[in-house]
C-alpha cells in the first residue's frame, strides 16, 4: 500500500545548521497494516508521515501509494491527499465552523457530494467516535479529546484508505487521552491502514501490527510490540524505551 | 454602575469645552451672525429646479447632492479596494518571486506617494487617455489608493493564521484556492475587520481629495455653497457632520459584524 525507498529529506534554514530528517529511510506498509512509529524527538517521524501526503516534499528517493509515485510531476497531490487522512497534534480544527461543518466541508468542496449525503455520512462518524450531540457547537466550546474526536470524524468523512496519526494524543490532557486511543484503536480492529506516529505503548501493544524505532532520520529497529517489550535489541532502543515506559 | 468617578470627571471636561465653545462664538473675539436656517434649503427643498425642469417637488440639496455622490464613491471604493486588497495581500505571500515582487511594488508606490498626486495622475493622465469620467477616475484612484493599505491588512490577517489550518485543509484534499476561500479567508477576515474599518473609515474621508478634479462631492459642494454664500462656519460644521454620519454607520456596522462573527469564539 505505501513503499517508501530510500527517502532523504534534509531541512535547510538559512543561518542554521541543516537538519537531517530522513537519512536513507525505507520502509513497506501492508494494506491494513498498523504500523507505530516511536522515537525521540527529532527523529524523524512527523516527517516521514508529513512526506507521505506531501506536506513536506522529499530530496530524493521514491515513495509510492496504492501504485502511485506521489512525487510524479503528473501526479494531482490532492487526488492522492483525499485517500490519506490525518491527524494532527493540535486538532487543527476549523474554529470558524461548527462541529458538523467540519466534518461536511471537504465533503462537499472535495468529494463534491450533496449536502444531504454529506451531514449524513457526518452523523454517522460523529456517532462512531461519540459526539454527536455535539454536532452544533464551535470547536472552542469542546475539550481537547472531544476536539481530536471530530478531527479524526473530519479525515474519516473522506472514506481515506489510509489513516495518519501525527503525536495525536500528545497535546491531551492524561484523562483524555484514553477517549482518543479507544477510537483509534476501533478503527485499527475494522482493518484500516494506520500509520501512527506516538509515544503511547498500550496502544501499540494493543493494536499494532509492528511497531518501528526511528532515530536520526533512520529505523533503527523494528519488530512486533512484543518485541520491544521483551527483548529489544539496540542500546539506543532500551534507553529511549526506558525513558518513555 | 454606570456612572461612575471617572465618568463624571469625563462629563465636567466635555462640560467646559462645550462652554468654551459657546463663550468663544458669542464672546467679543469674533462677530459672526448665524444664519442656520439657510441650511435645511441646502440639503431639502421643496420647488422647481430651473426653467428646464420647472416640477414643484421635494429636491436634494446642494449639500444633500454632495453626500450622496460621496456615499457613492465611498461604496464603489471600499467594493473595490477589498478586491484589489485580497489578491494583492495573497499576492505577498506568492511563492512565485515575480508575483511577490509586483504586489510589493504595487504596495510601496501607492502608499509612499501622495493620494493627491496620485488623483491628478489618473484623471489627467489615465483619465484623458481611457476617456474615464470624472468619477471612474475618482474611484479609480480611490480604489488603488485603499487596495495597497488592504493588501497589507489582508497579508497580516493571512499570516496570523496558524499554519495548522492550512496544512489541516490541504491533507483534507482541498486545493490552495479552496483552502483560501473555505478556511484561510474567512478566519483572516475576521480578524482583521478592526483594522479594515480604520481603513475605510480613513477612505471616506479621504474622498474629500476628488473634489479636486471638480467631482461634485460633498466637499466640493460644500466650497461652493460657502463661496456663494459665506454662511461659512454653518456650512462646513454641516459637511462636518454628514461625513460623521457617514463614518459613524460605518464604525457601528462593523462593530454589530464583530459581535455577530464572534459566536465561535
Amino acid at each position: 500500500m505505501i513503499k517508501a525507498s530510500n527517502v532523504y529529506k534534509t531541512f535547510k534554514t538559512p543561518g542554521r545548521r541543516d537538519v537531517k530528517a530522513l537519512v536513507d529511510f525505507s520502509t513497506d506498509i501492508k494494506k491494513g497494516e498498523v504500523v507505530v512509529i516511536i522515537g525521540p524527538s527529532g527523529s524523524g517521524k512527523s516527517t516521514f508521515l508529513r512526506c507521505l501526503n506531501r506536506l513536506e516534499e522529499i530530496d530524493s528517493g521514491d515513495i509510492i501509494i496504492d501504485g502511485v509515485n506521489i512525487n510524479d510531476r503528473k501526479v494531482n497531490i490532492n487526488k492522492i491527499r483525499e485517500e490519506i487522512g490525518m491527524v494532527f497534534q493540535l486538532f487543527n480544527l476549523f474554529p470558524h465552523k461548527t462541529v458538523i461543518e467540519n466534518v461536511i466541508l471537504a465533503q462537499t468542496v472535495v468529494r463534491k457530494r450533496s449536502k444531504n449525503k454529506a451531514s449524513e455520512v457526518a452523523r454517522g462518524l460523529l456517532k462512531k467516535v461519540g459526539i454527536l450531540e455535539k454536532e452544533n457547537v464551535y470547536p472552542s466550546q469542546l475539550s481537547g479529546g472531544q476536539q481530536q474526536r471530530v478531527a479524526i470524524a473530519r479525515a474519516l468523512a473522506m472514506h481515506p484508505k489510509i489513516m495518519m496519526f501525527d503525536e495525536a494524543t500528545s497535546a491531551l490532557d492524561p484523562e483524555m487521552i484514553g477517549e482518543v486511543l479507544d477510537v483509534m484503536k476501533t478503527l485499527a480492529r475494522e482493518g484500516m491502514t494506520m500509520v501512527v506516529v506516538t509515544h503511547e505503548m498500550g496502544f501499540a501493544k494493543e493494536v499494532s501490527d509492528r511497531v518501528v524505532f526511528m532515530d536520526e532520520g533512520q529505523i533503527v529497529e523494528e519488530g512486533t510490540a512484543e518485541h520491544f517489550f521483551t527483548n529489544p535489541t539496540h542500546e539506543r532502543t532500551k534507553l529511549f524505551l526506558s525513558q518513555i515506559l | 454602575m454606570a456612572f461612575n468617578k471617572r465618568s463624571l470627571i469625563t462629563l465636567g471636561i466635555l462640560a467646559i469645552i462645550t462652554v468654551s465653545i459657546y463663550y468663544f462664538f458669542t464672546g467679543k473675539g469674533i462677530t459672526y451672525i448665524w444664519h442656520w436656517e439657510k441650511i435645511p434649503e441646502m440639503l431639502f427643498y421643496h420647488g422647481a429646479k430651473s426653467a428646464d425642469d420647472p416640477i414643484v417637488r421635494l429636491r436634494m440639496g446642494v449639500l444633500m447632492m454632495g453626500f450622496v455622490l460621496t456615499l457613492k464613491i465611498s461604496i464603489a471604493s471600499t467594493f473595490f479596494g477589498i478586491i484589489i486588497g485580497t489578491i494583492v495581500g495573497i499576492a505577498r505571500l506568492s511563492k512565485e518571486p515575480v508575483t511577490r515582487g509586483l504586489s510589493l511594488a504595487y504596495v510601496e508606490l501607492i502608499r509612499n506617494t501622495p493620494l493627491l498626486v496620485q488623483i491628478f495622475m489618473i484623471y489627467f493622465f489615465v483619465g484623458s487617455m481611457l476617456r474615464l469620467s470624472a468619477f471612474a477616475a475618482g474611484t479609480a484612484a480611490l480604489s488603488i489608493f485603499a487596495g495597497a493599505y488592504v493588501g497589507e491588512i489582508v497579508r497580516a490577517g493571512i499570516q496570523s493564521i496558524h499554519k495548522g489550518q492550512m496544512e489541516a485543509s490541504r491533507s483534507l484534499g482541498m486545493s490552495y484556492a479552496k483552502a483560501m476561500r473555505h478556511i484561510i479567508l474567512p478566519q483572516a477576515f475576521k480578524r482583521i475587520i478592526p483594522p479594515l474599518a480604520g481603513q475605510f473609515i480613513s477612505l471616506i474621508k479621504d474622498s474629500s481629495l476628488v473634489s479636486i478634479i471638480a467631482l461634485a462631492d460633498l466637499t466640493f459642494q460644500g466650497q461652493q455653497a460657502v463661496a456663494r454664500s459665506y454662511y461659512t462656519f454653518e456650512i462646513w460644521f454641516t459637511v462636518a457632520f454628514l461625513y460623521l454620519i457617514m463614518t459613524f454607520t460605518l464604525s457601528m456596522a462593523t462593530q454589530y459584524i464583530e459581535r455577530r462573527l464572534a459566536i465561535s469564539d
